[in-house]
């Protein structure tokens, strides 16, 4: 597989600009995030590992990620040429499959790097808190067919993409319920049930958010590291 | 030569201050870092009028972070390899510098320093350069570091008498940190301090970056500068000890470097906790005494009050979620809880990497005693195992939630007196205090947002369309009070109506 995605950008690096140009590229606009190398640097994931950097061909994720950029997530959109592009991926590629082959030694999170705990007491732990709300029948069933090792421990911790929903109570009393799309301190947006956005000043409406992200959030002061580990191992068990 | 209020400003520069109404001569505004101004013009009964006077667009993509500096009504400012003088008055150009393409890193751009007509410039590939005020030619440009071997350089210059003070960024590769003074008019290295030994000492660290620009006394002839965390950066096992003077507040002497004393905010970090955050000078009582303190909200979650005269602690306080220490030594300084390094299995760690703050400003309001800051608390997983080496980064570690507020923290106290929610994830805006009360930010959305100092209530906001990433500031001409702001691509100068 790493030599096939390594002639892969070595074609690609021949045709759109090189690999040493998107490499300079990379280290001048990216590596202050994302590491020099790839690797991962201050705030910046790991692109070794990344699911999009695995699922790109010929820039197909990578590109519009770099042209549009992840403003949720922090990330600023990058106005590079497509030759700067291709030189980017290529630097992607032949980085992932250097990576990917260097097994044993591998830098970064191996899955089998968070399987320290005790399965048996995670699954105390997910008895007493978790089941509030999940049910490893229920909604988590074959959890790991959608989620493992570093992801599924991130999403454990707080589930960045679960939506919140709104309820905002006009002045002449009627109500409009939606999933919440905007909320800062001077306006409220969501999308109604027929897909439409609608805001209001929040001077102007009551709202009441329901986020259930939130219960995550207050278990983050409260968990010890074992707990977090059980907790893992005991989630690797729903196959 | 003409009389520039830059000579005058230096000249009759008395302790503390702060900003000649009429400019914005420093990356602070003044030497104390308070970025605290005395104008009045604007207050909180009028602000619910301020309106835009004019808008500046670079056409970049790359968002700005710099304060721009503003003297004999010209504004300067940077992104990275670009320079522009704008008129104040009007936010048309006047003249723009760019420097030649190069592969340093491209990060950011913090600002520029100016003695007389001279504005110095610090480069992504590391070099000062020193351009003319009046036309953006170059005088001269010379080497501050090697960035082949990994250094960069995004600082704004302080000027001190004849000395340009400059820093440098570098946290890829074990490289040795270190401040320089750099003669205004040759370019000439005047001294050096290294934070670290050199690469290859023994059990000692290296790093310690000086990227953010300092403080200075005048009266106590001491600059204060905050330290960068040591390389390599998540694993510590070449690095046994506390790693001086990395994650330090440093006070150095302008003429000669030399060390007076020296505060670490982070001993033996292995979170990647600057302790570069603005190192502010503050004179006032403390627990009923007159006091000549320095205050600093420090990335790895601290609050420190010191005496800046002996760099004795007089009080460290947590300004938010904070788990990584067991507590507080007979100096101030945290102690790290080696159970919380990061490990093969990840460890849970509050703040995150971003830290409790950043390179943000904050700002201290003398009249009610608020030492304000853009927080974000926050909570992440910190990895490191031995196949991730110890050269650089070496480790991985992974933010999991985190949001914004502005705390006003009661320097006597360490405690909030209030907070003003920012949004998710948090800003990257920096806090301006004013004299009739009012306090400028901007929240996690990008609006710029104008704050009764003393309660934090909101009075003013206009939504500026991207992320604000600078501090604001304010002057004066004639007549006029204008409050600047910088977001995304844009330069915003805000003010009241004009009169007719």
């Amino acid at each position: 597989m790493g030599l096939v995605l390594l002639i892969w950008s070595v074609a690609a690096a021949a045709q759109d600009g090189s690999i040493e140009n998107g490499q300079a590229v990379f280290r001048r606009d990216c590596g202050f995030c994302h590491g020099r190398d790839g690797g991962g640097g201050e705030s910046g994931p790991d692109l070794t590992r990344s699911k999009l950097v695995a699922d790109d061909q010929a820039g197909s994720t990578i590109g519009p990620v770099i042209r549009n950029g992840r403003p949720d997530l922090g990330m600023p959109a990058f106005h590079l040429s497509d030759q700067e592009i291709a030189g980017v991926v290529a630097f992607l590629h032949k980085q992932k499959a250097k990576a990917d082959a260097d097994k044993g030694g591998r830098k970064g999170v191996d899955e089998a790097d968070l399987l320290t705990g005790n399965a048996a007491a995670g699954k105390r732990y997910f008895d007493q808190t978790c089941a509030r709300c999940h049910s490893a029948t229920g909604d988590l069933a074959s959890l790991t067919k959608r989620l493992r090792g570093l992801r599924l421990e991130e999403q454990m911790l707080y589930p960045r993409s679960a939506k919140s929903t709104v309820t905002v109570t006009l002045q002449d009393g009627d109500t409009v319920s939606g999933q919440l799309s905007y909320l800062d301190e001077f306006t409220v947006a969501l999308k109604d049930a027929g897909g439409k956005h609608r805001s209001w000043r929040t001077a102007d409406v009551k709202y009441t958010v329901s986020s259930p992200a939130e219960a995550h959030v207050e278990l983050l002061p409260q968990y010890t590291d074992e707990d977090v580990h059980n907790l893992v191992a005991y989630l690797e068990t729903l196959r | 030569m003409k009389l520039s209020s830059t000579i005058f400003f230096f000249a009759t520069w008395a302790a503390l201050a702060g900003p000649p109404g009429d400019g914005w001569p420093t990356y602070h505004g003044d030497y104390s870092g308070r970025r605290h101004s005395a104008l009045t013009q604007i207050t909180p009964e009028n602000v619910g009028g301020l309106t835009l006077a004019w808008a500046f667009q670079t056409g970049q993509q790359a968002a700005i972070k710099s304060s721009p500096l503003v003297v004999d009504g010209v504004m300067y400012f940077t992104v990275p390899d670009n320079v522009w003088a704008v008129d104040a008055r009007s936010g048309q150009q006047v003249w723009h510098y760019t420097y030649p393409p190069n592969k340093g890193l491209h990060i950011g751009q913090r600002g520029l320093g100016i003695y007389k007509d001279w504005l110095f410039f610090l480069t992504p590939d590391a070099h000062l350069v020193s351009l003319n005020a009046n036309d953006g030619k170059v005088r001269w440009t010379v080497d501050v570091a090697d960035a082949t071997k990994g250094y960069w350089t995004t600082m704004a210059p302080l000027i001190i008498g004849d000395h340009v003070i400059v820093g440098v960024s570098g946290d890829f590769d074990n490289l040795r940190g270190f401040l320089r003074s750099v003669d205004p008019e040759t370019g000439k290295t005047q001294w050096e301090w290294d934070s670290t030994p050199p690469p290859g000492t023994k059990d000692a660290a290296t790093g310690g970056m000086t990227w953010m620009t300092g403080t200075y006394d005048p009266s106590l002839d001491m600059i204060y500068w905050g330290t960068g965390n040591p390389t390599p950066v998540l694993t510590a096992t070449t690095r046994p000890g506390d790693d001086l003077y990395t994650c330090s507040i440093v006070a150095l002497r302008p003429e000669t470097g030399k060390l007076v004393w020296a505060f670490q905010a982070s001993p033996h970090d292995t979170h990647d906790w600057d302790a570069a955050e603005v190192p502010v000078l503050v004179d006032a009582d403390f627990h009923g005494a007159p006091r000549k303190m320095l205050m600093q909200a420090s990335r790895n979650g601290y609050f420190f009050v010191l005496d800046r005269e002996t760099g004795k602690s007089l009080l460290t306080a947590p300004f938010g979620p904070v788990n990584w220490s067991l507590g507080v030594d007979a100096r101030g300084e945290p102690i790290p809880n080696p159970k919380k390094e990061p490990a093969p299995d990840g460890r849970i760690i509050a703040p995150d990497e971003g830290g409790l703050t950043n390179y943000r400003s904050p700002s201290f309001d003398p009249k009610t005693g608020l030492f304000l800051v853009d927080a974000h608390p926050s909570w992440s997983v910190y990895f490191a195992k031995p196949a991730d080496g110890t050269y650089g980064w070496a480790g991985a570690d992974y933010g999991v939630w985190g949001k914004g507020e502005i705390e006003a923290i009661d320097y006597q106290t360490g405690k909030p007196r209030w907070t003003h929610e920012l949004g998710p994830n948090g800003s990257s805006a920096g806090v301006l205090t004013t004299g009739s009360g009012l306090a400028f930010t901007g929240d996690a959305h990008g609006n710029f947002l104008a704050l009764e100092t003393a309660t934090g209530k909101t009075l003013w906001h206009a939504g500026t369309g991207s992320r604000i990433e600078n501090s604001p500031e304010t002057f004066e001409l004639d007549g006029r009070q204008y409050v600047l702001i910088g977001s995304g691509s844009v330069i915003f100068a805000w003010a009241l109506p004009e009169r007719r």
